[in-house]
């Protein structure tokens, strides 16, 4: 039991990192950036090459590429198409994701690649008399730290608060002063650092990394962001931390029937959306986009 | 040289043309009413102004610096501010979160706390409602924070558009009286209403929009003459 509540929160904080890191540039473009995965599965790549390094370094490495790589998608692909409507730029974030995969299938081979990252970690330790695994903890504590960290970042600082008043009107923030350019790229660069944790973390749990890795996480934390609130940073978090236990708990307690895991989730997310069509966090979401 | 000039200024959305040829000019400490009815081009003047749209051709220079080009958020820094129609007020944030935002623009960041003591001097409203919602402030309570949040970055130039929009006439004149001691403090303001008697008496001057142009420029003096004031603004068939 301990450990499926320790489960359920682990999958629950990653979930609400990747959330919150699609939040942060929908918030400031109104952009669902479907490359996100592409973000989460250079820093497993990162990790798992550069494996013969201290973790603190192979950690560090992955967090610089991948935040760069996150602001040269920013200045290369989508600040040229500002402007141009959403349709276009979810189609363009939609083939930079598709040709980020065949990049990095280039790089990195089409067959998975793997490593024993953190091996320690699958070690177990006793928690209230029961048996958990270290990599569980770890990832609570993880994601507990790094969410204060950027709850701290986004309520109490005033980028933080640019940020949240970006994802609110954008319009408005620029005649008040918020330099678009800076905030938007200040934003890619935090979220591809969120999705390097991320990356961190399932990586860990699941060191076969290959070309589409981050895509399956990066849904469900759409779904999140969908389901929390799309215009709110808080509810982008909670609704990837919601999607995260449910799913969790599902896959623990539906026994031989969790292959309808994902039936059931999307079933509550039906019935949530039903009852808050704007998400748990919203109220009325302006979609106008930079 | 005059503190902002707009000259032969065309411009519209895209192929839309609205603006055809506006020009005008503000002194320092000095207000300026632009009139007419709606759908004549006075918010498209201002978003071109402020930097929103780019305007066809023509100048608009402030201070003497030209600001074709500039964007909304560089403008501000030149001393410009626009309390857009609506108010436009983050409603999630609280007053303060709002009014810090207002800091984003401002130049001179050392006297930030200062400029913050000062607008809740102005709208002492503020100060009691600090830590609540601005969502939750009634609509004269917003657009007393949506015109401190612009003060707060310490224009040399505030543009309002439509600040009577919604108010109850109780409200405007509080909002117009504090206006004008912002004014007296040396801040030159730029009032675009659809009611023109509200502006007409207040401004040093008020431009008459129709159609895209300026049709005629008139004083507090020629406004008390109300088939002028009617003519100006309807038109000289009406």
């Amino acid at each position: 039991m301990v450990q499926a509540i320790l489960d359920a929160i682990s999958l629950g904080g990653t979930y609400a990192l990747a959330a919150l890191g699609l939040g942060l540039v929908f918030g400031v473009m109104r952009l669902v950036n479907f490359a996100h995965a592409e973000l989460i599965t250079i820093s497993a790549y990162i990790l798992v090459v550069t494996n013969d390094l201290p973790l603190i370094v192979s950690f560090i490495i992955a967090a610089v590429v991948t935040a760069l790589l996150a602001v040269a998608m920013e200045l290369l692909i989508y600040r040229r198409l500002r402007g141009t409507g959403p349709a276009i730029m979810l189609i363009a974030s939609f083939g930079l994701s598709v040709l980020l995969q065949r990049v990095y299938e280039l790089i990195f081979g089409a067959l998975p690649k793997s490593a024993a990252i953190a091996p320690w970690m699958s070690g177990e330790v006793k928690v209230a008399g029961a048996s958990v695994t270290i990599s569980s903890i770890a990832t609570v504590v993880i994601t507990v730290v790094i969410l204060l960290i950027a709850g701290y970042l986004i309520e109490r600082t005033s980028l933080g608060l640019q940020l949240r008043a970006a994802a609110i009107d954008f319009k408005t923030a620029r005649l008040l002063g918020v330099r678009s350019n800076r905030l938007i790229a200040a934003a890619f660069a935090i979220s591809g650092v969120l999705a390097a944790i991320v990356g961190f973390i399932v990586v860990v749990e699941n060191p076969q990394v290959s070309p589409m890795y981050g895509v399956n996480i990066t849904i469900l934390a759409l779904v999140g962001i969908v389901i929390g609130g799309i215009a709110s940073l808080r509810g982008s978090a909670l609704g990837g931390f919601m999607v995260g236990v449910i799913l969790s708990l599902l896959n623990t307690f539906l026994g031989n029937a969790r292959v309808y895991a994902y039936s059931w989730l999307f079933l509550l997310v039906l019935i949530i959306l039903l009852v808050r069509p704007g998400g748990i966090m919203s109220k009325a979401n302006e979609m106008e986009r930079v | 040289m005059s503190l902002l000039e707009v000259k032969d200024l065309y411009s519209g959305y895209g192929k839309v043309e609205v603006l055809f040829g506006v020009s005008f000019k503000i002194e320092p400490g000095k207000s300026l009413g632009i009139v007419g009815p709606n759908g004549v081009g006075k918010s498209t003047l201002l978003k071109t102004i402020v930097g929103e749209i780019s305007p066809k051709s023509g100048s608009i220079s402030l201070n003497g610096i030209d600001v074709l080009g500039k964007g909304p958020e560089d403008i501000v820094r030149l001393g410009l501010c626009l309390v857009p129609e609506g108010r436009q007020i983050f409603g999630g944030l609280s007053v303060t979160e709002n009014l810090q935002l207002g800091l984003t623009g401002r130049k001179d960041k050392s006297t930030s706390k200062k400029a913050l003591d000062k607008v809740k001097e102005i709208f002492p409203v503020l100060t009691s409602h600090a830590k609540h919602q601005a969502g939750m402030l009634s609509g004269g309570q917003q657009q007393q924070l949506a015109i401190a949040r612009a003060l707060i970055a310490d224009p040399k130039i505030l543009l309002l558009d439509e600040p009577s929009l919604g108010l109850s006439p109780t409200v405007i004149k509080d909002v117009f009286d504090q206006l004008k001691s912002i004014i007296s403090n040396g801040t030159s303001v730029v009032i675009v209403e659809q009611r023109a008697h509200l502006v007409t008496s207040f401004a040093d001057e008020t431009l008459i929009m129709r159609n895209g142009k300026i049709q005629a420029r008139i004083t507090p003096e020629d406004a008390k003459d109300e088939l002028k004031l009617k003519h100006a603004y309807f038109g000289s068939d009406n």
